[in-house]
């Protein structure tokens, strides 16, 4: 790694430290540990949420993904942004009102069972670790291509995974959700900075859009074949016998695995524990409404921009290979082996090794800010909903803080463990990108087995404890059964379908949940839970409360400028 | 400090809110889930959604999958919450003192 490529690493990783720092939780408490006191404002949320969201899927995933693919690459974008549709429409608002610390805690609370919140914190953690294990394989990536050597006898792969993960956990550890916040708010700037930075340089060099994508779709999409040398051109899932092409649908989806992979993605977002987390941060609902407003923005900005960065590496690639002998091992015959390595190589290419350092370090800011939320909803969910209610009742505030602090040490290394056992060659024939693939399988089981538990509760009255224990299962089992059946399937139609089950699988969710809560009674105190979940009342007071607090402050600076 | 709203609401109230909400929630949905069928529909069935060309050689599907969604969900967005959000506010909250029959607009209904 060259001086300017580390500056820019080094830079990046001490901004963050140093408002983790800063930011760290004054005390104690739970409330304070977990949610920031509960007093995060409108703008300062949606950058922590994109930051916790944005992670190496999107950044480097969406980006290879459309590299590899083209047009369809662009589906896991769109899929991703979709996801904040279902999140502001039925979850936003009257989950904050609701309140609580986690997904399995609200789904405890609002349906009176403590089975409900065994179940949803099993899912909740197979969720976060299925979302873990690709950050470190980003991490990983990201650390071969950057710093390129490993240390204490690890490969450069091993040593990204294992260094960006002790960081994160320690920042998280130490600064529990408030310093999270800020950090994952500076976080995202960072990435986005880096993306913008990126996509503003390939077009002052003259690269354009739409020119590119005409030249591209111009000839077949070929990509490496395996570990073999060579070529293989892409076969049209959508029209059989005919080549691919880089500018329209087919490389890799037919109709309705397009459809199938949106609705994974746009389902799954409601149920992701980390960004859910994120809401009970808002002061009132209508504060987590608006806040998902801005993040809807902020998505669609930042993945228009991965997708035409995924465009420019197909595009220029090619050509710099003569003129930069370092791309060589990188490519075959102009294309790169890893798709993953499109943006952090465009970054070398018109920026040398400085560039190389800001795309990197945008990499690693994405995959330690998302590793930062899903640890402290790990956190979340083993503290609070299993030690406090479970294991320890009667625990002190400091007690329960230590056993959120040591959840996030555990499910680190667990996430670690499975990131080394983990290597992106060994799938680069299978996937379009191993990690944007990866993190489907986290928004297959959120999307199958707890968004359409969480929007029934929030929506239905008649939602029972059993019934929703009943839709988690069959959603889970069902999502997890087509997943295995789509690895041993090959190709086709119905692969499409098996290796994104939510279309199917949350259906049979909501029709098992219903079922078994129409049999079943419901709690008695539905109506008072409704009024909290969507009643403003909540809402008015937190702004009455914060008015008079404004106005407290505007006259106490009054009175000490007349004293002077 | 008197805002004129009242800190609580009745189930009547909350329960006639909960029922527009859900109606703009699902209506809303609606819309969303048809944009984004529209897409493969289209694929499948116009070869001139994926193969024409359209502003600087990109194709319409090209142009909608890059930046038309994105924007369409921003748009969608905003609308659905600030819908949302003046339903709560004029349905939740108003002061239960007794109403001027004759100030402007106290017989207004919602849509």
């Amino acid at each position: 790694m060259t001086g300017s490529a580390a500056l820019a690493l080094a830079a990046a990783l001490a901004l963050v430290a140093t408002v983790a720092v800063v930011m760290r939780p004054r005390g104690a408490s739970t409330v304070d540990f977990y949610l920031a006191g509960q007093r995060v404002g409108v703008a300062t949320n949606a950058f922590a949420i994109c930051g916790d969201y944005f992670s190496a899927a999107s950044f480097l995933g969406v980006a290879a993904a459309v590299y590899a693919t083209g047009l369809d690459g662009a589906w896991y974008a769109v899929g991703f942004a979709a996801g904040f549709v279902p999140v502001l429409l039925f979850v936003a608002a009257p989950l904050r009102r609701f309140g609580e610390f986690s997904i399995p805690d609200f789904l405890g609370r609002r349906l009176g069972s403590e089975t409900v919140r065994l179940v949803a914190v099993g899912v909740v953690q197979l969720v976060i670790l299925s979302y873990l294990v690709p950050q470190t394989v980003g991490s990983g990536i990201t650390w071969e291509l950057l710093v390129g050597e490993g240390v204490l006898g690890l490969d450069p792969y091993a040593t990204g995974i294992l260094a960006s993960t002790a960081v994160v956990t320690v920042l998280v550890a130490f600064g529990g959700m408030r310093g999270t916040t800020w950090t994952q708010a500076v976080q995202f700037l960072l990435l986005l900075g880096a993306l913008v930075w990126l996509a503003a340089t390939v077009v002052a060099e003259g690269f354009h859009y739409g020119e590119a994508v005409e030249s591209i779709s111009s000839v077949p999409l070929d990509n490496p074949a395996g570990s073999t040398d060579g070529l293989t051109p892409e076969q049209s899932a959508l029209h059989p016998g005919e080549p691919a092409v880089f500018g329209e649908p087919g490389a890799r989806y037919g109709g309705l695995g397009q459809f199938a992979l949106i609705v994974t993605l746009a389902m799954g977002t409601a149920g992701l524990p980390h960004v859910m987390n994120r809401y009970f941060t808002s002061p009132t609902g209508t504060a987590a409404r608006t806040t998902t407003v801005w993040v809807l923005c902020l998505a669609g900005i930042f993945y228009s921009l991965a997708v035409m960065l995924g465009t420019a590496a197909r595009d220029l690639i090619p050509a710099a290979v003569a003129d930069r002998p370092w791309l060589a091992e990188l490519t075959v015959d102009g294309v790169l082996r890893v798709p993953e390595h499109a943006l952090p190589v465009l970054g070398r290419i018109f920026g040398e090794d400085a560039g190389l350092g800001v795309v990197a370090a945008g990499a690693l800011v994405a995959v330690l800010s998302t590793i930062a939320g899903l640890l402290l909803a790990a956190a979340a969910s083993w503290g609070h909903d299993v030690y406090e209610r479970h294991i320890n009742p009667r625990a002190t505030q400091r007690q329960a803080v230590l056993a959120g602090r040591v959840t996030t040490l555990v499910t680190a290394c667990a996430a670690a463990g499975l990131g080394l056992a983990m290597r992106p060659e060994s799938f680069a024939a299978a996937t379009p990108s191993i990690v944007a693939t990866m993190v489907t399988w986290a928004f297959a089981v959120a999307g199958s087995a707890l968004t359409p538990v969480f929007v029934l509760a929030i929506w239905w009255r008649r939602t029972t404890a059993a019934g929703a224990v009943a839709g988690m299962v069959a959603g889970l089992v069902v999502a997890v059964g087509m997943f295995t059946a789509g690895a041993l399937t090959s190709g086709g139609l119905l692969r499409e379908v098996l290796v994104t089950p939510t279309l199917l699988a949350a259906p049979v969710a909501v029709v098992t949940a219903v079922v078994v809560s129409r049999r079943t009674t419901p709690p008695a105190d539905v109506e008072r839970s409704w009024q909290t979940m969507h009643g403003t009342a909540a809402d008015r007071r937190a702004e009455r409360i914060a008015r008079l607090m404004l106005a407290e402050r505007r006259a106490a600076r009054r009175w000490r400028r007349a004293r002077r | 400090m008197d805002d004129g709203v009242d800190t609580s609401d009745t189930p009547a109230e909350v329960d006639a809110t909960f029922r527009t909400l859900r109606r703009v929630a699902v209506g809303y949905f609606v819309v969303f889930l048809l944009a984004v069928a529209a897409f493969p529909v289209l694929s499948l069935t116009l070869d001139w959604w994926s193969s024409s060309r359209l502003v600087g050689g990109m194709s319409p599907g090209f142009l909608v999958a890059g930046f038309g969604l994105y924007v369409f969900f921003a748009v969608l967005g905003v609308a659905a919450a600030s819908l949302s959000s003046a339903v709560e506010h004029r349905m939740l909250g108003t002061s239960r003192e007794p109403v001027d029959d004759d100030a402007p607009g106290s017989g207004e209904d919602l849509p």
